[in-house]
């Protein structure tokens, strides 16, 4: 299955171009996911507003709620520390994108039940006033970052990942 | 051998080593998705045991005296206690109001009782003006809040109340619940009548002014002073306004409603700059406010009160010991 690196034959100009760009798009794209997950990560901080942001969605029991109150931000993290380190790129990338999946789905729930929250997705959530939601820029911005997971998942190789040194992706 | 032989056995040798080619890849993938697990398992596991240990370590032991103020907060402090003042701004309806009483209403309470805080409980309705039924909700439950305190029971309801909050947007905090929790707080038969007859006389105020009241008042309100600005002003203003302009708040005289509104009225008011009241929870020391990072820790709190010098309540307790007026 990771044979994109050997089996693009560099026929042509244009595929040899890209062979040599996407390696540094996925670079990118690993630097960029894991800084908005570091950044959605530390602003969810301290857990028990990040509990309230989740108990907003009114989808879970209160100790569910809880649990991922507290272990949601922590595996942010967690995800940000692998794409940085390009270990198990393809799979980081592709648990990356499915997570923003998840999360707009919670955000179309909120919205088709007509809730007037926030997404809660940098620190924040809970109520706001009727009007003030912001459901599509929420769900824009997760598309994105679900592409730019999807991207890291289709094309893994990249430089500065133990994953090459290993010998993976090269 | 012919070449039909040397052939199929290059062709067999070929195969052998893609098969143990695809196998090297096949462990590698399984060694970093492996690295990858432990990873993750090590940053969420140690992380949970570290947030979780900022739990306080809960507090069962008997509650500083409570003494209802004249503005209708209360205070729980040991007599004559020399510690900082902790001024605890809730609505009742706010769920990250609840989340900080899970989270330090024991803490709270152990400072006070053991004298190193005099901890000042303001309830307020911040979403007196929201679309029913939360309006409703959070001022049933402020003005419940306000009459176990005629009785000496503001912190254990308070902290009922907290339990049962309902999610935002469904009906709750029905007189009937609010009577049922009271009765939980161990009262005199006599405490129980009155409790619930005030529940029932406040419970007709408020509808009277999610129902009617306020409505109306906010239509002419937009339509007159226009909806941009009538986004900006606090319900005491809009209510000030409106009495200049035929809506009559005379019904809230005396009430406890009207007492839980004015005392949200000058929360916004009580401060200025970087300590101005801008919503529920906040947790002032000594009239400085608190950031989420310090009054939604136990951690931060605790050491919040524990670097604080001694302060003085500024309000003055209520004479009789009980009753509105």
């Amino acid at each position: 299955m990771d044979t994109t690196g050997d089996t693009l034959t560099p026929a042509s100009a244009h595929g040899s171009r890209w062979e040599s760009v996407q390696p540094w798009l996925t670079l990118a794209c690993r630097v960029g996911l894991a800084a908005v997950l570091i950044t959605a990560a530390v602003t969810k901080f301290p857990p028990a507003l990040s509990v309230q942001a989740v108990e907003a969605y009114d989808l879970f029991p209160v100790e569910i709620a809880r649990l991922i109150g507290y272990t949601l931000p922590l595996f942010e993290l967690a995800l940000a520390v692998l794409l940085l380190a390009g270990l198990a790129t393809r799979y980081s990338g592709a648990v990356g994108a499915l997570l923003m999946v998840i999360f707009i789905a919670g955000i179309v729930s909120a919205m088709v039940r007509g809730l007037n929250i926030d997404c809660g997705c940098f620190g924040g959530g809970g109520q706001v006033e009727p009007g003030e939601t912001t459901y599509g820029v929420s769900i824009a911005r997760d598309v994105a970052f679900a592409a730019m997971g999807a991207f890291i998942a289709v094309w893994p190789r990249s430089p500065l990942a133990i994953d090459r040194v290993i010998g993976l992706f090269r | 051998m012919g070449s039909e032989a040397r052939k199929r056995s290059r062709e067999r040798i070929r195969e052998i080593r893609e098969k143990e080619k695809r196998a090297a890849k096949r462990n590698k993938t399984l060694l970093v998705l492996g690295a990858a697990a432990l990873v993750v398992v090590a940053i969420v596991g140690i992380g949970y045991l570290v947030l979780n240990a900022d739990r306080g370590d809960g507090y069962e032991g008997a509650l500083a005296p409570q003494v209802l103020q004249e503005d209708g907060s209360v205070v729980m402090a040991q007599e004559g206690a020399q510690a900082p003042v902790v001024e605890v701004y809730a609505d009742y309806q706010c769920p990250a109001c609840r989340q900080f009483e899970l989270l330090n209403g024991d803490v709270l309470k152990e400072n006070a009782a053991e004298g190193r805080a005099i901890v000042q409980y303001r309830p307020v309705s911040i979403f007196a003006q929201r679309p029913e039924p939360i309006s409703g909700n959070s001022l049933r439950a402020g003005v419940a809040a306000r009459a176990a305190a005629d009785h000496d029971r503001f912190v254990e309801f308070n902290d009922l109340l907290f339990q049962n909050q309902p999610t935002e947007g469904r009906e709750g905090f029905t007189p009937d619940e609010l009577k049922e929790w009271f009765a939980q707080t161990d009262p005199s038969e006599q405490q129980q009548e009155q409790f619930d007859r005030r529940v029932d006389e406040e419970s007709a105020v408020v509808e009277e002014f999610t129902g009617d009241y306020l409505p109306a008042l906010s239509q002419d309100a937009a339509e007159q002073i226009g909806q941009d600005t009538l986004n900006t002003m606090v319900l005491a203003d809009l209510m000030t306004w409106g009495a200049d302009n035929g809506h009559d708040p005379s019904f809230l005289e005396g009430t406890y409603t009207g007492q839980i509104i004015e005392a949200t009225g000058n929360a916004y008011t009580r401060y200025s700059g970087e300590n101005a009241f801008r919503g529920t929870p906040s947790v002032y020391v000594n009239g400085e406010l608190l950031d989420n990072d310090t009054a939604m820790t136990a951690r931060g709190l605790n050491e919040a009160i524990a670097s604080a010098e001694p302060g003085e309540v500024d309000s003055a307790p209520l004479g009789d010991g009980g009753g509105a007026e």
